[in-house]
């Protein structure tokens, strides 16, 4: 403890319990899948198949045109039946290519396989790239940008920390796939050229610690590193500030260090070993607003709205039904978009009015604040209107974790003060 | 089927403002309740029924104006009065009195507290000054002579600011003051007239370690008020060279001397935490409360009146938004800056206490008339 800084962290209650151990279900699209044509602020792609076509899991669909290169694959089989504009988890409507499913899930090979041994540093970086592997840990950004220039870098971290409450999809796909997460981490390691890998995993989770250092003993480099069960673990930042002991200005690579999700380790072997791309997705689906919470195998592009039924439908007639973890998820106002490549969770839980106070002025949030604002002297700046007190107290800063909000005992809606502050800016540096 | 909207994050943790303001008040209470038995037993019913009284006529005082003022903003009065956490004032000031305080006197004191320190601000989370504070210092300019026929002896601090120049040199002279209040372990455990909840030195700190242990208040706060006043005192033992008690150094016997006596450790506890009056950020908060606990030494061994707490809180008060804005920020960006004032402050904290060791006539013998007089005046201190 500090006697400058506040904790700079938080231990949320994981509620894990509610799917870690449950039965997981693999559920397929009744009639159609959408596959989303978003990467990032990517929108424009090039479709490569035409309406009417038979697809297959694993043909090449579509490219972005423009910005990153990054390929989609189909994840079901059927027939491909147009662009239709539909609603997004990223709550604006956007274009999703309709597949009606045959329900066989016959697959093609994506593309061949690679040994990682053998090939160079670069083909494995060109191979991920080709692969369209994207960051499964909420961003979706790809991948093989990160292993572009590896200068400087010393170490790669596996992000397996989980720490939005709920989720338990990545603790499900380790349990169930750890050889190929150990796989995926060499791959890693060759790409950023480095010697070590270090696989962060929270410490209340000793059984999947244990799990993953059976299957690394026989992997030199890689290491298990235990991690305390506080949020937001997982942030970039927290991460290279607990492992590494430093601190950094923009990106993790000016620490030494290339952070990585674990399913996008999975993802990365399988695809080195099975020539698969990514099509399935396993998804956490709980929170107190569904009946049944389960985690889930679906292929991209599963309507959310057959999930829940087959989870057993809302507990309550009013709920938030959140696309991703409770802290950091949108809530959307309807059901009816689908499942994208960097989703992990949907949460639903069972709406509450809001019931703020006045602010104490406690300094709840600027201690806990991962990265050390002060939300409460942001949030007076929104208040007075005053741009260059929000750009000096770092609004811009803000990755939105909710941290802030979570721990005000006032249920002021903290995060999203520093939310307008950054919109705020934002529209100061557009006009200028 | 309704699915509302919500700015993420849509998840709550369990602590509210309600509920700290529930633990405070529980805290302060259980050192009221010992104030009530002290007095019953020391001193009979009628003592303790005056306690009482004076509780429920500054809370009377505070739901009272919190009502009209609800009305005159028209809001909902009852939502007001349970949001704005007025009783918390109202217990806090009460126990800064003394028990021969007259009841219209606090009433008084309450109305300015929460009238114009704190709702003339804008209510509650607005104020720039400590309610209660605010109020025990209209008491002090304005009510000195308002006291009962409950007739108790002066309070330690005005005694040995007057007698002794708070700097009883010698065992004779400690010994002497020491005996009018029951000596050390009477000072430990409060059981000596006061201020109402003052005295309870041991029980105050028992509860700010369970307030500091269930996160109510900042940790930072009294531990670096009351250490700073600790080393800066005993430097002060160590340049007059006080005299040994019983063997004890005066650089240990004296600084424990300054804690135990006033209301150190209750402002350090209940009212130097107040979130509302006090900087939001971690190092914020450790230079609000080294400035404080210079400003107490300052008032106590160098100014003209006998404690230094409640003035120190007040002037740190005010100084609140200047240390917010210098500490203004990312908090990793600030901290040299914050360390850097800190170091400062520390210098400063050892030059003060040079200073007021000059200053300082330490009293080895005493004018027996002197003293005689200060015993017959009727002390509100």
């Amino acid at each position: 403890m500090s006697l400058f800084l506040g904790s700079m962290r938080h231990h949320i209650p994981g509620k894990k319990e509610l799917t870690e151990k449950s039965e997981v279900l693999h559920l397929l699209p009744k009639k159609e899948a959408y596959i989303p044509l978003v990467q990032g602020r990517q929108l424009t792609f090039d479709i490569l198949v035409e309406e009417g076509d038979k697809v297959e899991v694993g043909t090449k669909l579509a490219v972005t045109k423009g910005g990153f290169y990054v390929p989609i694959y189909s994840s079901v089989s059927g027939t491909y039946k147009g662009t239709v504009k539909r609603m997004h988890n990223s709550m604006r409507p956007q274009q999703h290519m309709v597949i009606e499913c045959d329900g066989l899930q016959s697959r093609v090979q994506a593309f061949e396989p690679l040994d990682y041994r053998t090939a160079t540093r670069e083909e494995c970086v060109d191979f991920v790239k080709e692969a369209g592997i994207v960051g499964l840990g909420g961003a979706g950004f790809p991948t093989y940008v990160k292993y572009g220039k590896p200068d400087g870098v010393e170490c790669v971290l596996i992000n397996a920390v989980e720490c939005e409450p709920y989720i338990t999809a990545d603790y499900r796909s380790i349990m169930d796939g750890a050889q190929d997460l150990v796989t995926g981490c060499l791959i890693m390691q060759k790409m950023a050229d480095v010697n070590h890998v270090y696989i962060c995993i929270k410490e209340s989770h000793p059984d999947l610690i244990e799990t993953v250092n059976q299957c690394a003993k026989a992997a030199p480099g890689v290491e298990v590193k235990p991690v305390p069960d506080v949020y937001p673990m997982g942030w970039e930042r927290v991460l290279v500030r607990e492992v590494l002991h430093k601190e950094y200005g923009g990106l993790p690579a000016e620490a030494g260090a290339i952070v990585g999700n674990a399913s996008t380790a999975i993802a990365i072997a399988r695809a080195f070993e099975h020539g698969e791309a990514i099509s399935n997705k396993t998804l956490t689906i709980s929170g107190e607003g569904i009946k049944n919470p389960h985690n889930v195998v679906v292929p991209v592009g599963m309507p959310v709205k057959e999930i829940i039924e087959a989870c057993g439908g809302y507990t309550s007639e009013s709920v938030r039904l959140i696309a991703g973890g409770p802290m950091m998820g949108k809530t959307l106002v309807n059901d009816m978009f689908v499942i994208d490549r960097a989703m992990n969770a949907i949460t639903i839980l069972p709406h509450v009015d809001d019931d703020d106070i006045a602010c104490l002025r406690c300094g709840r949030c600027s201690d806990h604040c991962p990265a050390g604002l002060q939300p409460v002297r942001i949030g007076e700046a929104v208040k007075m209107n005053d741009l260059d007190a929000m750009i000096q107290r770092g609004a811009e800063s803000c990755i939105e974790c909710g941290l802030c909000t979570y721990v005000c005992p006032s249920h002021i809606n903290v995060t999203e003060n520093v939310r307008k502050a950054k919109r705020v800016i934002a529209m100061k540096k557009q006009k200028r | 089927m309704k699915f509302n909207f919500h700015v993420s994050p849509s998840l709550r943790g369990p602590l509210t403002t309600q509920s700290i303001m529930k633990e405070l008040t529980i805290g302060l209470m259980a050192i009221f309740f010992l104030a009530v038995i002290y007095y019953y037993t020391a001193f009979g019913a009628r003592y303790a029924l005056q306690a009482v009284l004076m509780l429920i006529s500054s809370l009377a005082t505070v739901f009272v104006c919190e009502f009209a003022f609800a009305k005159i903003r028209k809001r909902e009065p009852m939502k007001e009065i349970k949001n704005s956490f007025g009783w918390v004032t109202a217990i806090i000031l009460t126990l800064m009195v003394p028990i021969s305080m007259r009841i219209y006197a606090l009433i008084i004191a309450t109305f300015f507290a929460i009238v114009f320190a704190k709702m003339l601000f804008g209510g509650f989370g607005q104020n720039i000054f400590n309610p209660a504070a605010v109020g025990r210092a209209v008491i002090f300019a304005a009510f000195m002579g308002a006291s009962t026929d409950l007739v108790t002896s002066a309070t330690p601090t005005t005694n040995i600011a007057s007698q002794f120049g708070w700097m009883p040199y010698n065992e004779q002279m400690l010994d002497g003051f020491l005996q009018q209040y029951g000596g050390w372990k009477s000072l430990l455990l409060g059981t000596y007239p006061g201020a109402l909840g003052e005295t309870f030195t041991i029980a105050i700190i028992l509860v700010g370690i369970v307030l500091i242990a269930r996160k109510i208040i900042d940790w930072r706060v009294p531990v670096v008020y009351l250490c700073t006043i600790f080393v800066m005192t005993m430097i002060v033992a160590l340049i007059t060279k006080v005299g040994s008690y019983h063997g004890i150094p005066g650089l240990i016997w004296y600084p424990c001397l300054h804690l135990l006596l006033g209301g150190v450790v209750f402002g350090a506890v209940f009212m130097l935490t107040d979130p509302v009056t006090s900087p939001t950020s971690p190092a914020g908060r450790v230079i609000f409360a080294i400035g404080a606990a210079i400003l107490t030494v300052l008032i106590r061994l160098a100014g003209n009146l006998p404690e230094g707490c409640l003035y120190s809180i007040l002037l740190m008060n005010m100084l609140t938004p200047l240390i917010e804005s210098l500490l203004d920020g990312k908090q990793l960006e600030v901290l040299p800056k914050a360390k850097k004032a800190f170091a400062v402050l520390c210098v400063v904290a050892v030059a003060v206490s040079i200073f007021t060791a000059m200053t300082l006539e330490p009293v080895s013998s005493l004018d027996k008339e002197a003293y005689l007089q200060t015993e017959l005046q009727e002390e509100v201190l």
